[in-house]
């Protein structure tokens, strides 16, 4: 259902990604793995066109946007279907917790407030913030913050969800209500690409992950194959610094 | 005693006058500000350097300079490049143009920067949701960096009314203009209790325009628990 193809992406002389290609089927739950400065967050980016590649191919839903060529319709056209979760919320802070959720419905999609309330209600419920619908985010620990942040990002009913470390920047003791909200949707069968360094969350979600290493996919492969029996060595080399403590344990 | 309050009331009716001013200034101050702002966060470098050199020349003019420059300079500037006669217009009018110049100049800075002091991400997610630049820019970051110029918009208003009192120079006969006058016709027999008078005006407004942008800023600040709390305040 997304597929991409030869993604390629400089900023001034460094290349940033080398030639992408990825694909998406519905219902799966992508990794996407890689150290830092891979370009994990420019692929995504580049997806909904946050950042524009110079060459590349995106295909969604059979149909295809030359990502060079792309004028407004056609990024437009992604956008209403591919929603992104940031890796520090980006909730609009003049907003309350459940404008955040219904502003895509009520301006960009036009529905009536009333309809659009329920949405946001049903969604905030969902992500377990019932509790919250009136607070601004000022007023909400990261943890909840990024709650909204999904639910808005599910109220446009979108073909798949980008998420972009969304634990990273949470405290502790915050990342587990945060995932346990992933692990749900994954569960009802959101697609969804997610970047993270949640080594147990790849493994126990994903069905699919990506490694990248340099602006390149270095490998693909199921979770157990991947951390069992990764095939390339710097696949193995990222994987040491995780895989490496339980071994002392044993 | 008495005598002050008599001046205050002889005086009250030119308020309209420094009124028309300020509001007008304000409002074609309000305009140019936006353009000029936009011109500076706008990609066209010729004229972003022509709104930063505009910007810098204002800063570095004082009010009253400016205003003999407009007030002499124009009808000159007209009769020479249009051939038109601009001498019939009112003080008022030059008055309005000076600080609309001014107001432009500063207001423009304070656009500028409230607008950069709502962060990129909020403006991304926005589009990401499918709204539009145009409805991100409404929905988004203008709420916010109204609320963030707040403080430098009373600043600016404050300014405009006590630097609008230099209009008297060029015969414009607002509050100031009238206390010179009566100083003018009474050969200065009262002069202390004339410009006590206009001093009590000018603090009573001063301190209503210091309230009334205090009460906004927390109308418009987002930093509430939640939004019941608001309605029950404003209630
Ligand atoms: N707007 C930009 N301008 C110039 N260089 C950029 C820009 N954005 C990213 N880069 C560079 O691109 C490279 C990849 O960045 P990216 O953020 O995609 O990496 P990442 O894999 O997400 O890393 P991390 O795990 O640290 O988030 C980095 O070297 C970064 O410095
Ligand atoms: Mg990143």
């Amino acid at each position: 259902m997304l597929e991409l193809k030869g993604i390629h992406k400089n900023f001034g002389k460094h290349e940033i990604l080398k030639g992408i290609n990825i694909t998406v089927e519905k219902g799966d739950v992508v990794a996407i793995l890689g150290p830092s400065g891979s370009g994990k967050t420019t692929l995504l980016r580049c997806v909904n066109f946050l950042e524009r590649a110079d060459h590349g191919v995106i295909n969604l839903e059979g149909v295809e946007t030359n990502c060079k060529t792309a004028g407004k319709k056609d990024i437009l056209r992604i956008r209403k279907k591919v929603s992104f979760v940031f890796q520090n919320y980006n909730l609009f802070k003049n907003k309350t917790a459940l404008e955040n959720v219904t502003t895509g419905l009520i301006v960009a999609q036009k529905l009536p407030r009333e309809q659009a309330n329920a949405v946001g209600k049903e969604l905030l419920n969902k992500v377990g913030l019932s509790d919250k619908y009136n607070s601004y985010p000022c007023k909400l620990s990261g943890g909840q913050q990024q709650r909204v942040g999904i639910a808005r990002a599910m109220a446009t009913n979108p073909d798949i969800i980008l998420f972009d470390e969304p634990t990273s920047a949470l405290d502790p003791e915050l990342v587990g209500e945060v995932l346990d909200v992933i692990k749900k949707l994954a569960k009802e069968g959101v697609t969804m690409m997610v970047v993270t360094h949640e080594m147990g969350f790849a493994r126990d979600v994903a069905n699919k992950i990506i490694f990248m290493d340099s602006g390149s996919v270095i490998e693909t492969g199921a979770p157990r194959e991947f951390f069992r029996a990764p095939k390339e060595a710097r696949t193995r080399q990222f994987l040491k610094r995780f895989i490496d403590e339980p071994e002392y344990i044993i | 005693m008495n005598r002050i309050i008599t001046y205050v009331i002889t005086l009250l009716p030119y308020l309209a006058v420094t009124f028309q001013y300020v509001l007008t200034s304000l409002f074609f101050g309000t305009i140019f500000g936006f353009v000029l702002a936009a011109a500076k966060l706008g990609k066209n470098k010729a004229l972003k350097r022509l709104a930063i050199g505009y910007t810098t020349v204002m800063r570095c003019t004082p009010s009253i300079v400016f205003l003999f420059l407009i007030f002499y300079g124009l009808p000159v500037l007209f009769r020479t490049t249009a051939g038109i006669n601009i001498d019939g217009l009112g003080t008022i009018t030059f008055v309005i143009i000076t600080f609309t110049l001014f107001l432009g100049a500063s207001l423009s800075e304070i656009m500028r920067s409230a607008y950069e002091s709502v962060d990129r991400g909020q403006y991304e997610a926005a589009v990401s949701i499918g709204l539009s630049s145009i409805q991100a820019f409404r929905e988004i970051i203008l709420p916010q960096a109204f609320a963030v110029s707040l403080p430098n918009m009373g600043n600016t208003i404050l300014f405009l009314l006590k630097e609008g009192a230099l209009g008297y120079i060029i015969g414009l006969i607002d509050i100031m203009g009238k206390a010179y006058l009566i100083n003018g016709n009474e050969m200065g027999a009262h002069i202390l209790e004339v410009y006590l008078a206009l001093s009590l005006i000018y603090w009573t407004l001063s301190i209503g325009i210091e309230r009334l942008f205090k009460y906004l800023e927390g109308r418009f600040s987002f930093e509430k628990e939640n939004k019941d709390t608001i309605t029950y305040r404003r209630g």
